[in-house]
């Protein structure tokens, strides 16, 4: 079951995204998702997915704050007596209850963390990478094996599409330059 | 960067604790990039972290000084050279005949492994790029509103 540990990061995450989600003022709901993706980064450490949690924990809780924040600094920050909490809007949210019970429902047929069945159908692709990266690539990390090298191709085209992401975002700004 | 229209006060503080830590995060940065090859990390993880602490930089030393040092044409070398970069490693294998990204025709010892920390290298590149110029290209319209006011 889980440690204490887990249950404490997985709370945290849980409280920080619920934070985020009822909090009126844009301000700190920005601040409330920042700390809920470090609650995640941590959670897939744990999980021992430490290549997502380097990204979730860069990306998730440092740029993508700091983008927002500059983003309400074009916006107007009221300053009247308004609710410290969002009204909860009912309709909306059976309808989250109704998909988050839907997903939930599938989770028991997820083998436990650490249990020696496979959650995919067909382990034979993954075992055959696992066995044969290190003989065909050289690298230890089988996660770069197949991501620059089996796949190489791919991943070519995702760093192609971080560039052209980066132009377009120039020409919706109407900038010619970064800087 | 406050909200309220105050402008950015220096911070000694903060300014000396991002001075002593970006030698240290831009090392680490890299080393994730290439260090990607042998534990966990890679190009797109080393990159954000080296443009997470640019970020910090202009956080610090205000935006405006951060752009004077980070010039367009840095990042646009960045970002066009990381996929130049991995274009040319990916092509070179076929100009001896064989196909795209076959490291191990470049006929060195271990030349997918020096191949994929290339391509790591790339990749490294154009997130940081386009991360931190992503960030300035939103800041900039944030420093002419201020100066209006």
């Amino acid at each position: 079951m889980l440690t204490a540990i887990e249950a404490v990061l997985l709370t945290f995450a849980l409280a920080s995204a619920l934070a985020t989600v009822v909090l009126r003022d844009v301000l700190a709901a920005i601040v409330a998702f920042a700390a809920y993706s470090l609650g995640l980064a941590l959670v897939w450490v744990v999980l021992r997915a430490p290549d997502v949690a380097l990204t979730e924990a860069a990306i998730g809780a440092g740029v993508t704050t700091v983008l927002f924040l500059l983003t309400i600094t074009r916006t107007v920050r009221p300053t009247e007596n308004v609710a410290k909490l969002k009204s909860i809007h009912w309709p909306s949210l059976l309808l989250v209850g109704l998909l988050g019970a839907m997903l939930l429902w599938t989770v028991p047929a997820i083998p436990a963390v650490g249990a020696d069945a496979v959650a995919w159908n067909y382990d034979e692709v993954s075992q055959h990478y696992l066995d044969n990266a290190y003989d065909d690539t050289h690298v230890e990390n089988v996660v770069t094996a197949v991501l620059a090298a089996y796949r190489g191709f791919d991943t070519f085209g995702e760093a192609v599409v971080v560039f052209a992401a980066g132009v377009a975002v120039l020409a919706i700004l109407k900038e010619e330059q970064f800087t | 960067m406050s909200t309220d229209g105050r402008p950015y006060v220096e911070s000694s503080v903060i300014m000396t604790t991002v001075r002593i830590l970006a030698p240290f995060v831009f090392t680490f940065g890299l080393f994730v990039m290439f260090h990607g090859a042998s534990s966990s990390g890679g190009g797109f993880q080393g990159g954000a972290i080296v443009a997470a602490m640019i970020i910090m930089l202009a956080f610090a030393y205000g935006v405006e000084p951060t752009r004077r040092w980070f010039f367009n044409e840095a990042v646009v070398g960045l970002v066009g050279g990381g996929v130049l970069l991995f274009a040319a490693i990916g092509l070179g294998p076929m100009l001896v005949g064989g196909e795209f990204l076959e490291y191990h025709l470049y006929g060195i010892t271990d030349a997918t492994k020096y191949g994929i920390e290339a391509v790591e290298l790339g990749i490294g590149a154009i997130v940081a790029g386009v991360i931190s110029g992503l960030f300035f290209a939103i800041a900039h319209g944030f420093e002419f509103r201020r100066d209006q006011e």
